[in-house]
């Protein structure tokens, strides 16, 4: 079973997008910082990553530069799900490592469009 | 809704558009056409039927018949089909082509986001089968205010995430202050847009080399259905090709089309898909 981390500091964004990333097949873990998703991700690196932008402790745009950087680091897909959606903060996702970008709010539809764009499903 | 109002919209839409209406979408129904009842100072879905019945309202009439239809598309719909339709129909017909000049019809394109994404691939693809060709893109559908949507070529939050990747959302559009995003002029610029009723004859749209026709015929009554297969075999150009979705067929329809073979969901004139399979 594929693997999901879902990075966001709001309960009421993870509590959603789990239940559709389960729906697509996905194992969930959940983290609401981007210091806290980097340590899961030294013990099992996921097969995706949806990422919040604005977080305590670390933000998403930091959290993806140092993932990278990891050993397996580029691996997992990453997509940016974020209230940020002008063109330039979605180029910024991208240039620092995102494959994706999800501009808040987003339903089933939008999430699997985008998983499917990176190949995840 | 109770039976009687069901009834008589599913009649409204029969004759309207050929559409179906099947019971298990009243509710759909019901949520759409409240806004219109509200607006028109009706205080129920009965009375705005009743009105329709009895007063000669083609303006209302054809708005409530347009909502009745079922308006979801995205972006890259069965992308495979578009990517066939762009990297091997269009080539074959082109090199057939002397003037270089081919014509797309999307029959039935509801808010446009199937003519945007042939234009899109058609910008993006360098295929040298296509160097040089001049591809126009007709998009037309029954619903007037959604093709004055797909003329203004904006798309919403929730439309531009539907099948189209980043990428192409920051090549090919810009986020207006509305939040919305709009197609590039290069995108609009190839594409023609025009309300049009598949129920009624085509004749003033001209020939087409290719007619996507994808998602419209399944939703149609059998009578429909059959009216709508001539439309389109009467404005297929010499050698031009049907192209539907996955899953629906013209068998039984007509005889006047015949699979094409080797692209899926594709047509042809009768009696020359096998012609072509040997000139090949």
């Amino acid at each position: 079973m594929k693997t999901c981390l879902i990075v966001d500091d709001s309960r009421v964004v993870r509590k959603v997008a789990s239940r559709i990333v389960r729906d697509l097949g996905f194992s969930v873990s959940e983290a609401s910082d981007g210091g806290e998703a980097l340590k899961m991700c030294r013990v099992s690196m996921p097969d995706a990553v949806i990422l919040d932008w604005n977080m305590p402790v670390m933000n998403g745009i930091d959290f993806v530069k140092a993932l990278r950087r990891e050993d397996g680091g580029k691996t997992p897909r990453v997509v940016f799900c974020s209230i940020e959606n002008d063109a330039e903060h979605i180029r910024q996702a991208l240039s620092s490592g995102a494959d994706e970008f999800i501009m808040k709010p987003f339903d089933a539809d939008i999430l699997e469009s985008k998983f499917a764009e990176v190949g995840l499903i | 809704m109770q039976d009687n109002i069901f009834n008589a919209l599913a009649d409204l839409a029969l004759n309207a558009s050929g559409q179906s209406v099947l019971p298990s979408k009243a509710y759909l129904i019901e949520a759409r056409l409240a806004g219109i009842a509200r607006r028109e100072g009706f205080g129920s879905l009965d009375d705005l039927i009743h009105c329709l019945k009895s007063r000669q309202n083609p303006v209302l009439r054809a708005e409530v018949a347009a909502a009745l239809l079922s308006r979801d598309t995205w972006f890259f719909r069965e992308t495979a089909v578009l990517d066939g339709l762009v990297g091997t129909a269009l080539p074959e017909r082109l090199a057939a082509s002397p003037s270089g000049h081919l014509r797309i019809w999307c029959a039935g394109g509801s808010t446009g986001q199937e003519a945007y994404s042939l234009s899109m691939l058609l910008e993006d693809e360098t295929l040298p089968g296509l160097s040089g060709a001049k591809i126009e893109i007709l998009s037309t559908d029954i619903c007037k205010q959604a093709t004055e949507k797909a003329r203004r070529g904006t798309f919403g939050h929730y439309e531009v995430q539907r099948g189209l990747s980043i990428q192409r959302l920051l090549k090919h559009f810009t986020r207006l202050d509305s939040g919305d995003w709009q197609a590039s002029e290069a995108l609009r610029a190839r594409i023609s847009l025009h309300a049009h009723n598949l129920l009624e004859p085509a004749d003033g749209l001209g020939k087409f080399d290719i007619i996507v026709c994808r998602n419209v015929l399944s939703g149609m009554a059998r009578s429909a259905r059959t009216r709508v297969v001539e439309t389109l075999a009467n404005q297929l150009a010499p050698g031009g090709l049907v192209m539907l979705a996955d899953g629906e067929t013209l068998y039984g329809l007509t005889d006047r089309l015949e699979p094409a073979g080797g692209l899926r969901g594709s047509w042809v004139a009768a009696g020359t898909a096998n012609a072509k399979a040997s000139a090949a």
